[in-house]
């Protein structure tokens, strides 16, 4: 299967995504978080960091909180990995508005691109679709998903769609370990301390959680 | 954080149900438990406060939080293993996010004639330890006398922005 799948870039289905931005609560967690945030923010941009896989039911209580506004979950392969029995909540919750995108790209871009689980036999279409979500899409290319988005709004959800993507951090540095570590490694090598860890560039730093947003600390 | 000094003695789900509903509670967003499955079973009836099951306790948590972002109420009902499991979002979400958020935690298989810190079952026994050790305010329930500190545990929870957790010390009838 793996053979024959082709990835997008990530950028261009968020573009996608950003097009058809209204009113929507939008949920985002771990890599898509900074390039979602050069696009259009507003105060209903709700970000998760710090507890891997909890994004789809954070979104899930917004959607029970208030129906008569949609939900978009930008979510991970990784993270949603972290916490599967979130499909089986997701499905029996049934909220009507609420689509869950999931960006497959096979790592755990944040931790330095290790593959994630049974990538390339594995399908998060087929688990939603077995958990009892609405409906359950999986898309290998921009084109295919822009064409398809409208439709996919219409439906009653809960909604999955899978976006097979590029990974996006292939250069990714680790962060530096602390400082008496790092030293006490330094001494006992000969070696130089060499940890540096480049921060994002600061446009995907410009604005701080909204208030009353579990990433806010 | 009470201690036992006497016997606990089972909680009516129906006490529990009215406790609940005067303390404002809207949705009650459970993991399924033995120890209060009385209680799971009323909820479940009623239509009054929303009942929503969650596959684990790290996903309650999330969910309860959204729940908060849209306005409602929810109580967090969950066992002492359950607590156990979700400590990081416990943390991350709950304390981190300042989320005013009440815990139902069932103390299963407790003895009622000790105080749950000198329990023989080391699942009994660091339930209040752990909660501790983040700063969780936590008040014991062993009795029908004892109800009235949910509301108590509700309005501190508001107050302080943060979880506070009501234990259930005896099986509930």
């Amino acid at each position: 299967m793996e053979a024959t799948t082709t990835h997008m870039p990530l950028g261009g289905a968020l573009d996608v995504l950003n097009r058809r931005r209204k009113d929507q609560v939008v949920v985002s967690t771990m890599t898509t978080i900074a390039p979602w945030r050069e696009r259009d923010v507003t105060e209903r941009d709700l970000r998760c960091v710090g507890f891997m896989g909890g994004a789809s039911t954070f979104g899930l209580g917004v959607a029970l909180a208030r129906p008569d506004v949609p939900v978009w979950v930008l979510d991970g392969d990784g993270s949603l990995a972290m916490q599967l029995g979130s499909l089986l909540t997701i499905a029996d919750a049934a909220p009507r508005r609420f689509l869950h995108v999931v960006f497959h790209n096979g790592v755990y871009d944040t931790s330095g691109s290790q593959p994630v689980l049974s990538e390339g036999r594995m399908s998060f279409t087929g688990l939603a679709e077995g958990a009892g979500y609405a409906k359950a899409v999986r898309f290998e290319d921009v084109e295919s998903f822009d064409a398809a988005f409208d439709e996919l709004l219409e439906v009653d959800g809960p909604v999955l769609v899978e976006l097979m993507t590029e990974p996006v951090r292939r250069d990714y540095q680790k962060p530096p370990v602390p400082t008496e570590q790092t030293a006490a490694r330094s001494r006992r090598t000969g070696r130089p301390c060499v940890t540096r860890w480049r921060r994002p560039p600061r446009a995907s730093r410009r604005r701080a959680p909204p208030a009353g947003s579990p990433c806010a600390a | 954080m009470a201690e036992a000094t006497k016997q606990a003695q089972p909680i009516p789900a129906e006490m529990l149900y009215d406790a609940l509903k005067a303390a404002g509670v809207t949705d009650v967003v459970a993991v399924p438990d033995t120890h209060v499955r009385s209680l799971i079973a009323l909820m479940r009836s009623r239509d009054d406060m929303r009942f929503i099951q969650a596959a684990t306790e790290d996903e309650a948590i999330t969910l309860a939080a959204g729940l908060i972002v849209g306005g409602r109420t929810p109580l967090v009902q969950i066992q002492h293993a359950g607590l156990y499991a979700c400590v990081n979002h416990l943390r991350g979400v709950a304390i981190e996010g300042q989320f005013p958020m009440l815990f139902m935690i069932g103390l299963l298989n407790r003895d009622p004639d000790r105080a749950p810190r000198d329990h023989f079952d080391s699942m009994v026994r660091h339930a209040e330890p752990l909660l501790d050790v983040f700063d969780v305010p936590h008040y014991l329930l062993d009795g029908p006398d004892d109800v009235g500190m949910i509301e108590v545990a509700m309005r501190e929870a508001q107050e302080r922005r943060g979880p506070v957790a009501v234990l259930i010390g005896e099986q509930t009838s």
